[in-house]
């Protein structure tokens, strides 16, 4: 039971927005997809819809094309926010459930219910243009979700949430996995992802870079992050010495190291140790998804947050 | 059914819902549809409201001066009668006179009252050298005004009676002089019934088919333009992209043509059914308005099997014309640009529908072989199927076929359009060109 995409290829003219692109979701799992702009995360969604068809490569759901699944099988939320201007919340909601099938009384009930747990049940009869940005994309997220499909969709979820709105999501994304539905979104929040993904499939250019369980892909370059904490000053020259450890974040608690491949961490603390130092923290970890992100695209989820480099004339394009 | 089938059904079923609800619910709907019945009213009852505004007022005064001229006939008499007889067709005993003669001596005085208005315009007989009755109408009027143009022709026709009077042809036979010749049309097929080509009947059928035509092709135009408005409305609210993901390109634009057409048929019974009551009671109205027969008729022509094949080309045509209207404007990502998009579109129903009233008035034959082939094609047989059938020159076989060559052809009409809908309403901010057709057309 599964979402196979198997060598995915789609172009656009003389872009090739899809090179090749393999990966799975199991069902039930929560996968998280990752890629800066223009990787073609959301080429790769509308080819799961069937609102594009790829130039080559299949998707399946469960051995079926997915073409030939009931699109009621599907509940999208897409990037661009689209609602109907003019007409009611209840009825906008009520239309896109009939389009899934869901009788009309039953759809209001529905949506009804929804509209209060995302505590706006007073909007029922606005307009969506009176709505505002979050509002509408809560309305967009219930018209994705009221017919009970079996995988939920979702192009950017926390894009535009105040942390309230963003606390909603994450507690409905909590009830619909529970309930057994399937949950693929992008984002570029890495903390989402490290809290919220079982899995996770990182592309670039088209090509996939890295995917599989969260755990695989954070082990996957088999580097460490070492914490380590000690009493008194906490610059700590001598850490530069070691072989394959390298200073992520210095800090006034504690420091974060490298420790590159084929180096164990446990070095750290013995030469610390041996240095005399009284250590308070020590913890090995994982490299978290962002520096996972960083190391193998080259540059962070979201550049957007990050300060582009002084008089670099490239500095306005992104991916 | 197989389910697919049945999702196919219902996804139709629920777009045409709400495009029939709720365009139908909003003001614009509301205001066109009372807007277009009082102007249908209006002109389904034209006659009898120019009839009404003609007879309320006292006609326009024409005074006549005739000197020394001592014509052989009364002037002002003749004149009354020959100007209000040319101004209604026949002399009706009822109606007001659409002119006041009036005979007076003082060519001065009457020119006064014709410049300050108070008259319309005088009329003064003189002798020529060799005796003739001669002519003077000073008027405001032009020489090619309507009063102006009947004037001249009575004179012309008291100058001749004046040229018998002293001839010495008694009033008698004057009469059989200038009665008309008799003047009979029959068709050219023996087999056709007698007076089946008289006037009355061919300017029946000419008034009908051409009324028909302009039916058509407004509500081709118009509705078909509702189609493109509402694509292009979701492409522009980025709604498109969810619709699309519950329905597929070809169940969207079919619920759209049919929730789009069901709401233009509803408009356009809501329309033409206060105008045709007032058509058909057009003439107790004007017997209420007027008294007695007012001369009103009943337009000749409309049978029950010309009406059904209008009905059945309202549906086809529009079909035709809105699905390809709906691929065209899923290309455009703005509502200003829709008119631009469609324009080719407009442009061949516009053919069609001069070729049909070309047809409809004589300018073009009937029977050429334009108009005979162009009504099996489909873009125009809507068109030209319903003159030549209007004008009785289609067999039922005809007609039957140029109806199933449409209806085959609309399901490829679909596809053409499901196709540029799918490539189209994802392109934002990119000018359609012929390539980018040829790949959308090719599924790119």
């Amino acid at each position: 039971m599964s979402l196979v995409l198997d060598n995915l290829v789609k172009r656009f003219g003389a872009t090739t927005a899809l090179d090749g692109i393999s990966f799975s979701v199991e069902q039930g799992q929560v996968f998280g997809f990752l890629g800066p702009n223009g990787a073609g995360k959301t080429t790769t969604m509308r080819i799961i819809l069937d609102i594009l068809r790829p130039d080559g490569g299949t998707a399946t759901w469960n051995g079926t094309p997915t073409t030939h699944v009931p699109r009621n099988t599907w509940g999208y939320l897409p990037e661009e926010r689209g609602l109907y201007p003019r007409l009611e919340v209840l009825e906008q909601l009520v239309f896109f459930a009939s389009l899934y099938g869901i009788p009309r009384r039953e759809a209001a009930a529905r949506a009804r219910d929804w509209l209060a747990r995302f505590r706006i049940p007073n909007y029922e009869r606005r307009r969506a243009e009176e709505l505002s940005k979050g509002n509408q994309q809560k309305v967009q997220l219930i018209a994705a979700i009221l017919h009970e499909p079996e995988v939920v969709i979702m192009d950017e979820p926390f894009a535009g949430l105040d942390p309230v709105n963003v606390s909603l999501l994450k507690e409905a994304f909590d009830e619909m996995r529970q309930r057994g539905t399937t949950l693929i979104f992008s984002t570029h929040q890495m903390e989402m992802v490290e809290e919220l993904c079982e899995a996770v499939a990182i592309i670039d250019h088209g090509k996939l870079v890295l995917g599989g369980p969260i755990r695989d892909v954070k082990r996957s370059s088999g580097r460490r992050v070492v914490r380590l904490g000690v009493e008194g000053d906490w610059d700590l020259p001598w850490l530069s010495e070691l072989e394959g450890v390298t200073v992520i974040r210095p800090g006034q608690d504690h420091v974060e190291l490298n420790v590159a491949p084929g180096h164990d961490p446990q070095e750290v603390l013995n030469a610390a140790i041996a240095r005399g130092e009284r250590v308070t923290q020590f913890l090995i970890a994982d490299p978290s998804i962002e520096q996972v992100f960083i190391e193998r695209i080259g540059r962070p989820p979201s550049e957007e947050g990050h300060l582009a480099q002084a008089g670099s004339p490239s500095a306005e394009a992104t991916g | 059914m197989s389910p697919s089938r049945r999702s196919t059904l219902r996804n139709i079923v629920a777009v045409a819902r709400r495009e029939f609800v709720f365009r139908g619910r909003t003001r614009t709907f509301r205001w066109t549809t009372a807007f277009l019945v009082v102007v249908g009213v209006a002109l389904a009852l034209s006659p009898v409201i120019i009839r009404f505004f003609e007879q309320g007022g006292p006609g326009e005064r024409i005074e006549v001066v005739v000197g020394s001229s001592e014509p052989t006939v009364d002037v002002t008499a003749t004149l009354n009668v020959l100007l209000n007889a040319s101004a209604t067709g026949s002399p009706d005993a009822n109606a007001s006179p659409d002119f006041r003669v009036e005979s007076t001596t003082d060519l001065d005085a009457a020119r006064t009252r014709a410049s300050d208005g108070s008259t319309s315009a005088v009329l003064a007989l003189s002798r020529t050298g060799d005796g003739d009755l001669a002519f003077t109408l000073y008027s405001k009027d032009g020489p090619l005004a309507r009063s102006s143009l009947v004037i001249r022709q009575a004179a012309s026709s008291i100058a001749i009676q004046d040229r018998l009077n002293r001839a010495g042809i008694p009033a008698i036979d004057q009469a059989r002089l200038f009665a008309p010749a008799e003047f009979v049309m029959e068709q050219a097929d023996p087999g056709a019934p007698a007076g089946a080509a008289s006037v009355e009947a061919l300017a029946g059928t000419f008034a009908i088919s051409f009324a028909l035509s302009i039916l058509l092709f407004m509500a081709i135009i118009l509705y078909g333009q509702w189609v493109a408005f509402s694509v292009a409305e979701e492409k522009n609210s980025r709604v498109m992209e969810v619709v699309l993901a519950a329905a597929t390109p070809f169940q969207l634009l079919s619920g759209k043509v049919v929730g789009v057409g069901g709401l233009a048929i509803v408009q356009y019974v809501i329309v033409l059914v206060p105008s045709v009551i007032a058509i058909l009671l057009q003439g107790q109205i004007a017997t209420l308005v007027f008294g007695g027969n007012a001369g009103v008729d009943l337009p000749s022509g409309i049978s029950i099997g010309l009406l059904g094949v209008f009905g059945v080309m309202f549906v086809l045509g529009f079909a035709l014309y809105s699905v390809l209207y709906a691929g065209a404007a899923s290309l455009v990502s703005r509502q200003e640009d829709v008119n631009q998009i469609v324009a080719p579109l407009t442009l061949v129903s516009v053919g069609g529908y001069l070729v049909a009233t070309y047809s409809s008035t004589g300018l073009i034959p009937i029977d050429s072989p334009l108009v005979v082939i162009m009504s099996f094609i489909p873009f125009f047989s809507p068109y030209l199927m319903l003159s030549r059938l209007g004008q009785g020159a289609a067999t039922p076989l005809e007609v039957v076929a140029a109806i199933l060559i449409l209806v085959a052809f609309i399901p490829v009409a679909l596809w053409i359009a499901a196709r540029l809908y799918r490539s189209g309403v994802l392109l934002y901010g990119q000018r359609p060109t012929p390539r980018t057709l040829y790949r959308a057309l090719r599924g790119q």
